[in-house]
Formats: C-alpha cells, structure tokens, sequence
C-alpha cells in the first residue's frame, strides 16, 4: 500500500526524516506533481503518534518544495497505478490549488466567549438580539482577519468557540495579522484569542468536489 | 512512567495540528483506502482536553491577569 503525505511542486528529494511506523520516505513523479510516499504491508494505524509523524513529514516538505499540498491523513493507494491515476484525475484542480498557496502558509485562529449566556437576555426577545448582536460580532471579528489575508476559510463552532478560522498569508505579512489580531484583543477584553501557526496549508489544499 | 502534562499552549497547537492533518487536506477519488479507525478517539481526546471549561480559563489566565 502507498501511503501519500502531500504533493508538491519544486520538490528534489523526499524530507531526510522516516514516515509512519518509521518507513522510509519515497519521492514518486505522478502526473508532473512531485508526491512524497511511503509503503506499508497494511492499512495504517490510525494513531496519535501516527497522526503526529504524518504532520511531521509535511512540516519537513515545507521548506524544500516550492508549493505544497498536504494529504489529509489517511490518503493511500494499493499500487502506484492507482495513485498514478487519481492523481491525473485531479491534475487541473490539484494545479490550480497548488498555485493558490504557493509561497503562503497558514495561520490559525480560534476565539472562544464568555460561559453562560448573552448579555441583556432578560426576555426571549432581548436573548434573539443579543444572539444576533453576537453573531455579527462574529463576523466582523473574521472578516477583519480575512482582508489581511489571501485567502480565509471558516471551520464550525459552537459552545464557547465562537470562531475557528483558517487564514493563508504571505510569510512576510504574519506581523500585520498579528497586530490586526491583537488590535482586535484589545477591542474585545470579553474575549480569548489563540492564534497558531504558521502551518502547511492543510485547510487551503482541498479542490473542488 | 507519567509524563507531566503537556503545556496549554502545546495542547492548542496539538489541536489545532490533529484538527488539520485529519479533517483538511487532499483527498482523491479512485481507490483510496481511509484509514480511520480509531482516529475519532484522538481527535476526540483532545477536544474535550481543550473544551473543558478549566482549560480555557487556564488560557485566559495565562495571556493576563484574568478578569
């Protein structure tokens, strides 16, 4: 089985670090696409330490491709053919998602709000305005995020997390977000703020269904 | 042989990372084999790790002087 970990574009060789289960990395040309690989006798653990080295290995990639696109985990083929052609299936989509991204990483940012419940919510009525209130917050909060970025993407909340989004940036520009970003700390002192990064474009990678 | 426990900040970014490496990224039609079995416990673990009421008070602790 042919396990694949990301593709990319201007890769010379596989990242010097072993893969799952500590196999050995293969770089394989499919379809113009440069696809860092590993074989296994059987389907892979799904565990953390697998998890972990498959990140470790597109984090290794980062550095020596000129565009990379990470596999989600879990992605493997029974033979090179398979892999040969689902590559070339998706080779127009793979292309231009691997141009998006090019030269760009990825930052993370999740918000999380006060327990309980919205303020002002004496009444139904008053509880639907402050929910709505809140959920316009919301957006401001990411659309702020997102003019600074490329390109954004929203992942679900709820609960407390009241956002989860994806923000690929320009390297260079990591210090502007953060001060949007901290700006929008001061604003809002009812509110936590974790930004990571900066990440292989795992949230950026995905083409089109 | 207990490890201590990992770090808040290092409990985000481990999240934030199982969070991508198993939801986002490529996926390619054809003849695929998924892996997941057992990948909804980890992922599990973690979430409820980082949800917990406690550990975002900890976060919020930790970035001032709390409210």
């Amino acid at each position: 089985m042919i396990y694949v970990y990301a593709l990319a574009h201007g890769l010379r060789q596989a990242p010097g670090i072993p893969g799952i289960d500590d196999a050995p990395l293969t770089l394989r040309r499919c379809a113009g696409f440069d696809v860092v690989t590993s074989e296994h006798d059987a389907k892979t653990e799904s565990t953390e330490e697998a998890v972990l080295a498959h990140a470790r290995v597109v984090e290794a990639m980062m550095p020596l491709a000129t565009a990379l696109l990470p596999a989600r985990f879990g992605l493997a083929f029974d033979d090179a053919a398979g892999l040969e052609a689902a590559v070339e299936e998706r080779a127009g989509d793979l292309e231009a998602s691997l141009e998006r991204v090019r030269g760009r990483v990825e930052l993370g940012v999740r918000v999380v709000g006060e327990q309980g419940e919205p303020r002002r919510a004496s009444t139904g009525r008053d509880y639907l305005e402050a929910r709505r209130d809140q959920l316009a917050e919301v957006d401001g909060l990411h659309d702020s995020l997102a003019a600074r970025a490329e390109a954004s993407t929203r992942g679900s909340s709820g609960g407390r997390l009241v956002l989860s989004g994806a923000y690929l940036v320009d390297p260079e520009r990591i210090p502007t977000f953060r001060e949007a970003l901290e700006q929008l700390e001061s604003e809002h002192p009812e509110l936590t703020f974790a930004l990571t990064g900066p990440w292989p474009p795992y949230s950026f990678a995905a083409v089109a269904e | 042989m207990s490890e201590p426990a990992r770090p808040l900040e290092e409990q985000v970014t481990l999240l934030e990372l199982v969070d991508r490496v198993l939801n986002k990224g490529v996926v390619l039609s054809g003849d695929i084999t998924l892996a997941v079995a057992g990948v909804d416990l980890v992922y599990l673990s973690l979430r409820v790790l980082l949800a917990s009421a406690g550990t975002m008070d900890r976060l919020q602790l930790s970035n001032g002087d709390g409210s």
